[in-house]
């Protein structure tokens, strides 16, 4: 799956380097803070964008380094960004917001240096200049760590020019801002010009579906440190006419798609000094989390481990049932506190399990030492969490934002993630679908991209078994089987619920006419097996009667009505996280004194490949009917090529389960 | 140093207070209240010492048993304070369902953070907070913290039992005060006090005991009617260097008042504007609609709220300058044009959103907005200022028709803003369908909507054309629909009324049934769902808000092809509302009729299975399907 979704974002962006054309170039509107021409207030937005609340005239980043005998190397942010303002909606424009960090264990820290900003209004036909006032910055200290500076621009109406032009010095040069050239506006010209002295070595992060050109790469000499000859790696990344990025269904993170730029630190390689590797090579990345005391050093508590796994009685449990009591004793003694994290908030699993709740790493990195101190071969695998978008696949740190657990028992690898407390073992939760994850090998101190499909998709199986009877209402009992995904999402919804007879009432919510005379739930606390629910049911006013006629859309409340894929434009791959597989079957016995019209025709569809399939069949026997569904698709992920297939395929489920059995009284 | 020891001593101190953990061990909890409840309030107290209009201390503490993963709601620890309130003395722990001890939280484990409002840029408002963790039910939270007042506008309220399926051991409310201080109190019908005198002071102190979890009831008011509560207020009160009173609505009109007195200064610029805008505007009601419409364009929405800067607008002449401000700036900048233009105008306070501000007792706290009014004989108008969008005089939905509070010279008055009935928030809908070859359904849809409706596809009519052509695509529901069309358009500005245009086409319109084609007529605005019936209510109930929708659409009937069944007309009257659905036959077409007209009203609990019958039959009727069968 990586390599196929990476082929195709490389695919894409040769595509429109080819098809776009790069020499029809515009002239460049940049132009110095204050000046603004007659000119710009006749811009328009066009194309597909041409009802754009604003458009953004240029957006221009320079990023470079300071030297001070203080401060050490700092690097100062200069932006200076240009709007013209085309209907109401972008009125927010004129807020800026800045965010700013602050270490809470050091002084280092980001601030504002300056900042510059006003409108532009054409009155009379001169330009009107507002600048920002006195009292219309603010600062709202977030929280420990993060500070948010504000600016409200004053005169702000339709078809103002805004602009706005600071500078930020920040300590944290592990990673430095990153540009995105794409925002939810259209772009006539953005670039960001990145200074480095030959002292730092970034692996620079270039993505999107839309190119970004670096038209100058040179290396300029710079002074950093007076008095010492040095040189700084200059490059100049640039975009021009970048369409508005609009949010698509079924994607992980709309960042994935952005056109944009981004810098980790790799190593530093100073003057008399040996080259300094921080994150270069993965070797680089896997010893310092080895080393990390939130990390590596939390997993080798082997004593804290040993002790708590004394309470776990495994008894002469073998390797699978070793994993699953570990497994559920976990999630049964320590609650997730809702936060995705490489690295743990507690020093030992032993402080975990005292105050009883933690991150995603706390967790998952305590499975792994438990499942280490019992004997079995564990690995943690570094994660990059749908939201936080897919990993670029080279060595950074800083796009890992989760861990999650791979085992192997008999030769069996197994993905384990005991965040949820209702998550079985080998399946993630939703958010670690992101296809692949780097596997860490502790004892090596080695490690590889590995997949993280799982095997299990979303299952759901629902059995009818119902009579008609003469006044039309339906009678009998159903049984529903929901495993993996879809087992994970009923249990947590019939947990979610204050008492079973809470649970029944919801579920009849959107069942209008079913009566449930009987209850049972089976498994609900055995995860690793499919949920089962049997209901003994009746259904009034259902069934249709008209004349001599009566009829019925036999999928009953299962039925898909509505098509997902709505839209008739996609831009993004289709991506589900998992697979699935719906089967409907419904046994009718009816009335004597019916008989059942031409039934609809039985057919079996199939997306190309085989990769998703529906199928329904209908038979008629005595005075039964038997009636049965399967809507099966068999990847998680499809190319924005392939949407129109799954656009058919849903169109022929809409339309085939929509059809009426038709019984006529005889 | 000295300062944590002696935070230290007091920690320990109110630890020891709260005596006995064990008994939060849970089988202790009398069966009655576990029976539908998430959560059990074991013991909670509430102090609020009042020493002048100046000075007060809230001392709280509570103990919640969690029982279910749904209780997991109450384990939030949040408490707001600003620039006029500290908190201190926080405490945190939790017990197992033995009721031993498990963990006690420390101070940094007390999160610190600013909380604005999400249409805010900036205010002074922070929050201390904590989240409860524990990963198997049931357990307990308990916690507790003092809260110090300088000057304070409103007095806690106390609700214990504040939602469905919270149950309460036990709950008390002292509340205390000089003896000279005046203050009122509004509590729930039939509540007892027990008040006394001690040391100088008067004290008041309201108990619970063993008060049962509600079951959820949908469509349900609150369970006001049905539990303990107390709502206070001081009489006289010190705010940000500023002194008022709040005895009635009348005396907070006045402190109001005083507050925005003198902001409706102008600079020449602005005069002169205003003069050369309405110079020839002939009517005060032109004139208004011109400087309405003026403020539309020039000024946007920046909200600030600092202190007494939640009250007090700020002037004209700066939101002259700037052309940005909140809802209580923007308002008075439109009083100052409206003056400068000859016509005299009221800010109005108002709970948006919010019920109707209680007559019978003033207090902060029941509005969080403001409009303007312009007061007249025979034509009231309201203005909604913040709105770029809204004709004149169109104040929304959520400001419509609810007692509020105007300011004037001689202090405040509660008036009514306008209401919009059932007739005004209309919908209606023509739409033609033909079927063409295959089957294929040529459907052209046109919709008005009106008022609370127009409101709805407002942000629709603003946005981008492509935009709106995702937007039909998700909502029209149409099975299998190309759209080849779509328009939408005001054609009177000063009008809540837009027009949607809606083209599309679709093979799914028919469903199959052997030889024969089912429809169902009622294409765009259809009942899904019927209201769960409740045994034995206990709350009241209400529809938020009245509508009328009248749709008609015709179909031409297919080629070779006969109508075999048209279902029956439906006609139900009930308080609720009123529908009907016909189907007729006229040429070679169907056509269908339904108009459906909902109150808006609070209805008592024992009418709700009346209500429910009503969705019932609706939802009933709005799956009716014609028949239509080859013509052979």
């Amino acid at each position: 799956m990586k390599s196929e979704l990476f082929r195709g974002l490389q695919i894409l962006c040769w595509l429109f380097f080819f098809s776009v054309g790069w020499c029809l170039a515009q002239p460049n509107r940049v132009s110095k803070f204050g000046e603004v021409s007659a000119d710009e207030f006749v811009l328009l937005a066009s194309g597909a964008d041409s009802a754009a609340a604003a458009l953004r005239i240029f957006d221009v980043g320079h990023c470079d380094f300071n030297y001070s005998q203080s401060r050490g190397f700092t690097y100062v942010f200069r932006r200076h960004v240009r709007y013209k303002i085309l209907n109401k909606n972008a009125y927010d424009l004129a807020n800026m917001d800045i965010m700013l960090y602050r270490s809470s264990g050091s002084s280092a820290k980001e601030h504002v240096l300056s900042m510059n900003a006003a409108t532009y209004n054409l009155e009379n036909g001169k330009i009107v200049e507002s600048k920002l006032a006195k009292d219309a910055k603010f600062t709202e200290m977030l929280d420990r760590n993060y500070t948010i500076k504000k600016y409200a621009l004053p005169n702000v109406r339709e078809g103002s020019i805004i602009e706005f032009r600071y500078t930020i010095e920040s300590d944290f040069i592990f990673t430095l801002r990153g540009w995105a050239f794409q925002s939810d506006i259209p772009t006539l010209w953005s670039e960001y010009n990145v200074r480095i002295p030959e002292y730092f070595n970034y692996k620079v992060n270039v993505n999107g579906y839309l190119p970004v050109q670096q038209p100058v790469r040179k290396v300029e000499n710079v002074t950093y440190v007076p008095g010492v000859a040095s040189t700084a790696q200059y490059v100049k990344y640039t975009a021009q006419d970048m369409p508005a990025l609009k949010d698509e269904p079924f994607v992980t993170s709309l960042d994935d798609y952005r056109a944009k730029v981004d810098f980790e630190l790799q190593g530093t390689r100073f003057p008399n000094q040996p080259y300094e590797n921080y994150t270069g090579n993965w070797a680089k990345i896997l010893n310092s989390l080895m080393e990390d005391k939130n990390f590596g050093q939390y997993i080798d508590k082997k004593s804290h481990s040993k002790a708590i796994l004394a309470d776990v009685q495994l008894g002469d449990a073998d390797g699978l049932a070793k994993i699953r009591r570990i497994h559920e004793y976990i999630r049964n003694h320590v609650k997730w506190n809702d936060e995705y994290s490489l690295y743990t908030d507690h020093l030992t699993p032993k402080a975990l399990f005292e105050k009883r709740s933690g991150n995603s790493a706390d967790i998952n990195l305590a499975l792994v030492g438990l499942l280490k101190a019992a004997g079995v071969a564990v690995y943690p695998v570094l994660v990059s969490t749908r939201e936080n978008g897919l990993h670029p696949g080279y060595p950074v740190i800083t796009k890992f934002n989760n861990v999650v657990a791979l085992a192997v028992v008999d030769s069996t690898s197994l993905l384990l993630d005991a965040c949820d407390q209702l998550m079985p073992i080998d399946m993630l939760s939703f958010q670690n679908l992101s296809h692949q994850g780097f596997l860490f090998d502790t004892d090596k101190v080695a490690g590889q991209w590995i997949s993280l499909e799982t095997t299990v998709g979303g299952e759901s199986a629902y059995h009818y078994n119902l009579t008609l009877d003469a006044d039309n209402t339906l009678s009998g009992n159903v049984i529903e089987i929901h495993k993996g995904y879809n087992g994970l999402s009923r249990r947590n919804r019939y947990r979610a619920k204050t008492s079973e007879a809470e649970y029944i009432k919801d579920y009849k919510e959107d069942r209008a006419g079913l009566d449930v005379l009987g209850y049972e739930i089976a498994n609900i606390d055995s995860v690793d097996m499919a949920l089962t629910e049997k209901l003994t049911i009746s259904i009034a006013d259902y069934v249709e009667g008209a004349g001599d006629l009566v009829y019925f859309s036999p999928l009953l409340y299962e039925r898909t009505k509505e098509n997902p894929f709505k839209h008739d434009e996609r831009k993004f791959p289709v991506d589900f996280g998992f697979s699935m597989k719906e089967t409907y079957r419904i046994t009718l016995n009816f009335p004597e004194n019916y008989a059942v019209e031409k039934l609809p025709q039985s057919i079996r569809y199939k997306l190309p490949d085989d990769n998703g399939s529906f199928g329904i069949s209908y038979l008629s026997e005595g005075k039964v009917l038997m009636v049965a569904s399967v809507i099966e698709l068999k990847k998680n992920f499809f190319s924005a090529d392939e949407y129109f297939d799954l656009k058919e395929l849903f169109k022929i489920i809409t339309e085939r389960q929509a059809e009426q059995i038709v019984f006529k009284k005889i | 140093m000295n300062k944590l020891l002696f935070l230290a001593v007091v920690l320990a101190n109110v630890k020891i207070t709260y005596g006995n953990p064990s008994s939060y061990a849970v089988d202790g909890i009398s069966k009655p209240l576990l029976e539908g409840a998430s959560a059990v309030i074991r013991v909670e107290e509430q102090l609020f010492d009042i020493t002048s209009a100046a000075k007060a201390r809230l001392s709280y503490k509570v103990a919640i048993t969690i029982l279910n993963k749904s209780g997991e709601r109450y384990t939030h620890l949040v408490e707001g304070y600003d620039q006029f309130s500290s908190i201190s003395n926080i405490s945190a722990s939790l017990y197992d369902a033995t009721g031993k001890l498990i963990r006690a939280y420390k101070k940094a484990d007390i999160g610190d953070r600013s909380m604005i409002s999400n249409f805010s840029i900036y205010e002074d408002n922070r929050i201390k907070y904590l989240t409860f963790a524990h990963a198997s039910y049931p357990y307990t939270i308990e916690y507790s913290y003092v809260k110090d007042f300088k000057g304070f506008l409103t007095v806690p309220s106390w609700r214990p039992a504040n939602t469905f399926g919270l149950a309460v051991e036990r709950s008390t409310y002292t509340l205390q005060c000089p003896e000279s201080y005046s203050f009122k109190k509004h509590t729930s019908h039939g509540l007892q006090v027990d008040s006394s005198m001690t040391g100088g002071k008067k004290r008041y102190k309201w108990t619970c005991k063993d008060l049962p979890a509600i079951v959820y009831e949908p469509y349900s008011v609150g369970i006001d009617n049905l539990v303990p509560w107390v709502s206070a207020s001081p009489h006289d009160f010190e705010y940000d260097g500023t002194r008022g009173s709040v005895a009635d609505w009348n005396q907070l009109g006045k402190w109001l008042h005083t507050l925005s007195e003198g902001g409706t200064r102008l600079g020449e610029e602005t005069k002169a504007e205003v003069m050369n805008l309405t110079k020839g505007a002939a009517t005060d009601r032109e004139k208004i609609q011109i400087l309405y419409n003026y403020l539309q364009q020039q000024t946007r929405y920046v909200s600030v709220q600092l202190g007494i800067g939640g009250f007090k607008p700020i002037g004209a002449d700066k939101v002259a300058q700037v052309k940005y401000g909140d809802c209580k700036a923007l308002s008075n900048f439109m009083k100052a044009l409206l003056k400068e233009a000859g016509i005299s105008s009221n800010l109005v306070m108002i709970g948006s959103g919010l019920p109707s501000l209680n007559a019978s007792y003033a207090s902060f706290g029941q509005a969080n907005h403001m409009i303007l009014c312009i007061p007249n004989a025979r034509d009231t108008t309201f203005l909604e200022c913040t709105s770029h969008h809204y004709p004149t005089g169109y104040i929304g939905h959520s400001n419509a028709g609810r007692a509020v509070l105007m300011v004037g010279d001689g202090g405040g008055t509660l008036v009514g803003t306008p209401t919009y009935h059932a007739k005004d928030n209309y919908l209606e809908r023509n739409a033609q369908v033909t079927f063409g070859h295959d089957l294929v359904a040529d459907i052209d849809i046109n919709t008005v909507y009106g008022h609370a409706q127009f409101e709805s596809v407002l942000d629709v009519l603003l946005d981008e054309p492509s935009e709106q052509r995702k937007y039909i695509l998700e909502n029209l529901g149409i099975a299998g629909m190309e759209l080849t069309n779509y328009s939408y358009l005001q054609a009177d500005k000063d009008k809540p009324e837009l027009t949607e245009k809606i083209k599309v086409r679709s093979k799914q319109l028919l469903s199959k049934g052997g030889d024969r084609v089912f429809l169902t007529a009622n294409l765009l605005n259809r009942r899904e769902s019927v209201p769960a019936t409740v045994a034995d209510r206990k709350t009241h109930f209400a529809v938020s808000f009245a509508y009328s929708d009248v749709d008609e659409i015709t179909y031409a009937l297919p080629e070779g092809y006969a109508v075999e069944h048209l279902p029956k007309d439906t006609e139900l009257e009930s308080e609720f509302g009123t529908y009907t659905a016909t189907y007729t036959i006229e040429n070679q077409s169907i056509v269908y009729r339904r108009v459906q007209q909902m109150n808006s009203k609070r209805y008592p609990p024992e009418k709700y299975q009346g209500f429910v019958d009503f969705f019932k039959q609706v939802y009933q009727a709005d799956r009716q399907k014609i028949v239509l069968a080859k013509v052979i």
